[in-house]
């Protein structure tokens, strides 16, 4: 029988603490090797090196799911098309929806990808399916793509949230989770107000009170922290540590504080004033931002209603882009567009589109893509996937390898192994640059 | 002694089957707690370490206090244990509080997160069920029936039949909660392919279970009801299809009685299934001869196969008081995964299934140990020990429920709650405390393995105006309030320190505190930023 250390054998458990020893640190290192930040930070030339490194993803989810005829694999003329034509792009063969022609201009900083293939056409499931990069299971509650990002790019110590997700439409509203990785990596989930719960100091205490009880919390506390090294007392004093960053964070949520013209660059809707905000909050180093547009749901109308949300996302989409081009975070920010699902080929009596799983569409932009790239064929009308279908452990494992996290790593539950990616996925290297 | 011993290993040689042989466990005329620290010593020994020491009265009680009442101690009461000066003082605390009706709370807080953890929303029902049992102190084999096979027309057993019904719609969440809850065996691996690295599970075994679950429906009236026939196929990792056993977790098999039953009745039987699925005017639903989770009771509790439920809930136990499972971890209890003193987990095993599957009993003996009763700290020079050989208390977070009753007691004026009333006055006055502690632990998450404190709790706490004027108030009632009206800042001082953290201040501690009282302008405000820093404290926040 093989002494495999995922049995929680005993042995394996003394070898892995005492070759993290036993000092003050030991406990927040030994688990914080996972975060491989807590190292960095007391190396000042790894912390250099980490900030220059410093990545983070903007997750365009589009609630409902958005059809991929009307945006990213247009089938114009055929019987499954539709009215809208497809247009050519900054891409010599390659053509997009009519409905997105700004981001037409784009794709050279873009992936297509249209040979999803995820199966799962239910919006619960689905949604479950594309949030975590897998299927459910009854025995372990996987986290979301945020909860990983925000542990695999995340700061022990960071003064702005790791995770943040709006959600402000309440069709579809969900806000996913980081499973058996705790509230830890828990989303600060945004939906009426654009204020994070707690943030701001409570008016009956003032900010020289609010700093210095806060201070003698800590003195009090170190006695304890001291005597009982152990990662859960470490992260009790780290959450604490990183209060007041947090709440001077708040200004990034506000969009008063950006000018007029960056404002109007972006435009007025509710959803493009949310892409402003993640570029505000990834330039100060949020590593997971989530931006939710709904309802893409469109069994009826479909095309009045893609005229309308293609319209917006193409809007913020490419002034997200741009932005972020200018600024120089581009290429250390991941774009991503997704939904649970797509939209069927056949239109039904509605005019609308119904749920589809079998071959559709995302969008990869940024860091670690090769822009320009369209991987996957489906069939001339959009039936299937005939080249590259992808499921949704591939898709992950391409944004884990976008970003230089390593895809075959794992977590450990108890004593079993679980791969941050499921099992047999690979990245898909046409779209890496 | 000796021929006690002989007569004793005779019947414990007739009774175990395949487990260690009686010369290797030490006599049942041991207590619990002297078996216990006899092998934990043992281990200790063989290492050639010096456990660390026993914990400072401070810290027993409020360990003590956390673990069976399910809260910190009052003031009152740390003080009355610091400066007793009883010999059998630790003894009288445990039974006091085994005795006090705070024990049956938090006990049915714990069986209510083992049995129920993962399951989202309120069973109001099935904790009102627990903690009736608790209270009568219903043996575990027959709360075991109750949740698996009892009725809800039935007084003893009413609610339990939830811990089902909430997972009657998923088999395989029926079967693998199951098997992980009650016999601390996650097969879950083992449904798609024989476990990769334990070779005790394989397919069969997964299905095997599972298809004493296969029948279970739930009514539209929301009852627990079994079909007449049902099996479950499975594809094995060969491609070969198979029709799965009822084969319990051992490898215990049995087979169904074959009956003759017309094609015609066949049919009546399945519209009456239906029937009762979709019509909520239903009779009472019709009973099968032949019920499959009766008959996993009956297998699991017969004495050829009751080891394995026996262990399990040892081992569950175990880790309640001691933070780690002698198995570990407590879901993987198989060959391949030793326990850290498989002696003394058999021992206990017998014990409890001679007692009756009494659990306070075996509650009553670990907290008596000398091994639950060492210090959380480690100042020898020698490497840390590792953490299965006991020889040092873990430090363990408090659950959402234990935080936020403490913080309910911890931030009222110290004579508030008088436990020491007893009688119907406490029980009362507890009922109404585990009441309003319900929604505010409703923030928290039950801690697991790595458990992580994020940044919302610690936003929570500082920012929140109405946790802040909750536990801050400057009214008679709260801590705060009553300090206010002590004369000195030492006193105030200590009182604080006793009121939240249940001990004296250090020096150190009484200077900052007084340095930081002095520079205020407002004193009261002074007070609450003091009490404050105190109530988020981690020594308020885990159980050391």
């Amino acid at each position: 029988m093989a002494h495999s250390p995922f049995c929680g054998s005993s042995e394996h458990g003394v070898t892995r603490r005492s070759f993290f020893g036993t000092t003050v640190f030991a406990g927040a290192t030994a688990f914080a090797a996972n975060m491989r930040v807590m190292d960095a930070l007391k190396n000042p030339c790894l912390a250099g090196e980490l900030k220059r490194q410093q990545k983070s993803v903007i997750l365009l989810w589009l609630g409902g799911g958005a059809s991929q005829f009307e945006t990213w694999d247009p089938k114009p003329g055929r019987p499954t098309g539709g009215p809208f034509r497809s247009i050519s792009t900054d891409i010599p063969s390659v053509q997009i929806s009519e409905l997105m022609p700004k981001m037409a201009q784009r794709l050279k900083t873009t992936a297509i990808i249209r040979s999803l293939n995820t199966r799962n056409a239910d919006h619960g499931g689905g949604t479950r399916l594309m949030e975590t990069g897998r299927a459910m299971e009854q025995a372990v509650d996987y986290p979301d793509l945020g909860a990983l990002i925000a542990r695999e790019l995340g700061r022990a110590d960071s003064q702005v949230p790791d995770y943040v997700s709006m959600y402000s439409e309440t069709e579809g509203r969900h806000k996913g989770g980081p499973g058996f990785l705790g509230a830890r990596y828990a989303p600060t989930f945004l939906t009426e107000s654009m204020i994070p719960p707690n943030i701001r100091r409570p008016d009956s205490l003032p900010e020289v009170d609010h700093q210095e009880r806060a201070d003698l919390q800590k003195l009090l506390a170190r006695r304890f922290s001291e005597r009982r090294p152990n990662a859960s007392v470490a992260s009790h004093g780290m959450a604490y540590e990183r209060v007041r960053g947090i709440m001077a964070s708040e200004s990034l949520f506000d969009i008063n504080k950006e000018p007029q013209s960056a404002r109007d660059f972006y435009g007025p809707t509710q959803f493009q004033e949310q892409c402003l905000i993640a570029r505000r909050l990834v330039e100060a180093g949020v590593p997971f931002v989530k931006v939710a547009r709904a309802w893409w749901d469109s069994h009826g109308q479909n095309f009045e209603t893609h005229l309308e949300l293609c319209a917006d996302l193409d809007q913020g989409m490419s002034a997200l882009l741009d932005d972020l081009k200018q600024r120089g975070l581009l290429e250390s920010t991941l774009v991503i567009t997704l939904a649970e699902f797509g939209r069927t080929p056949n239109i039904n009596a509605s005019l609308g589109r119904d749920h589809f799983a079998s071959a559709w569409s995302c969008t990869l932009s940024g860091c670690g893509i090769k822009g320009g790239a369209v991987y996957g064929k489906t069939d001339p009308d959009g039936h299937k996937v005939v080249d590259g279908e992808m499921k949704s452990g591939d898709l992950f494992a391409t944004i884990f390898a976008a970003l230089g996290v390593d895809y075959k790593k794992e977590y450990h539950l108890g004593a079993r192994p679980i791969p941050i990616v499921d099992f047999g996925c690979k990245p898909t290297q046409d779209v890496l640059a | 002694m000796n021929l006690v011993r002989c007569l004793w290993s005779w019947t414990v040689l007739l009774s175990f089957t395949g487990a260690v042989t009686a010369a290797e466990i030490a006599s049942p005329d041991l207590t619990v707690e002297q078996a216990i620290d006899q092998y934990v010593q043992a281990r200790i020994s063989e290492r050639q370490l010096q456990p660390a020491p026993n914990a400072d009265d401070c810290t027993l009680v409020r360990r003590t206090s956390l673990d069976l009442l399910g809260r910190i101690p009052t003031a009152a009461e740390a003080k009355r244990y610091a400066e007793s000066t009883e010999a059998d003082k630790r003894l009288k605390l445990v039974e006091a509080c085994l005795a006090s009706p705070d024990f049956a709370y938090h006990f049915r807080n714990q069986l209510d997160s083992l049995l129920m953890g993962g399951q989202k929303g309120n069973h109001n029902e099935f904790r009102e069920y627990l903690l009736a049992s608790v209270r009568q102190n219903r043996s575990w084999d027959q709360m075991f029936r109750d949740m698996l096979i009892g009725s809800d027309d039935d007084a003893a057993s009413k609610g339990a039949t939830a811990f089902v019904r909430v997972r009657a719609r998923e088999l395989d969440e029926l079967t693998n909660e199951t098997s992980t809850i009650f016999f601390g065996v996650n097969v879950s691996c083992a449904k798609c392919h024989d476990h990769p690295l334990v070779e005790d599970w394989k397919q069969d075994h997964y299905f095997g279970m599972a298809s004493f679950f296969q029948r279970t429906y739930v009514t539209k009236k929301n009852g627990v009801a079994e079909k007449f026939t049902g099996e479950v196929k499975f594809k094995t990792t060969k491609g070969e299809d198979k029709v799965a056993k009822f084969m319990f977790l051992t490898g215990a098999t049995i087979d169904e009685p074959v009956v003759e039953i017309s094609a015609e009745d066949r049919k009546k039987l399945d519209e009456e299934v239906k029937k009762q699925m979709q019509d909520d005017k239903a009779g009472p639903a019709p009973k099968p001869d032949f019920s499959p989770r009766a008959k996993l009771v009956e297998l699991a509790l017969q004495p050829a196969n009751n080891q394995m439920f026996a262990r399990a809930i040892v081992n569950r136990i175990w880790e309640m008081y001691l933070g780690r499972g002698i198995v570990h971890p407590v879901d993987q209890m198989h060959s391949g995964n030793a326990a850290s003193h498989p002696e003394l987990l058999d021992w206990l095993t017998r014990d409890l299934i001679q007692h009756q599957f009494d659990l306070k009993r075996l509650v009553r003996g670990i907290v008596l140990s000398q091994a639950y009763s060492r210090s959380s700290e480690w100042t020898a020079s020698a490497e840390w020990p590792s953490p299965d050989l006991f020889a040092v208390a873990l430090v363990r977070p408090l659950s959402p429920r234990q935080y936020s009753l403490s913080l309910r007691l911890a931030s009222a004026a110290p004579e508030s709650y008088k436990p020491e009333a007893g009688g119907d006055e406490w029980q009362k006055r507890r009922d109404e405390l585990e009441r309003s502690a319900e929604g505010f632990a409703g923030q928290f998450e039950l801690p697991a393995e790595n458990f992580q404190i994020g940044v919302d709790e610690a936003l929570l706490f500082s920012n929140s105006p109405q946790v802040l004027d909750d536990y801050l108030r400057d009214s008679p009632d709260r801590l705060v309030g009553a300090i206010k009206a002590l004369p000195e800042k030492g006193t105030q001082i200590s009182t604080a320190y006793w009121t939240t953290l249940s001990r004296v201040p250090t020096a150190d501690e009484i200077r900052a505190c007084e340095q930081y009282l002095s520079k205020r302008n407002d004193p009261v405000a002074g007070l609450r930023q003091m009490v404050w820093a105190l109530l988020t404290s981690p020594e308020l926040r885990f159980n050391y």
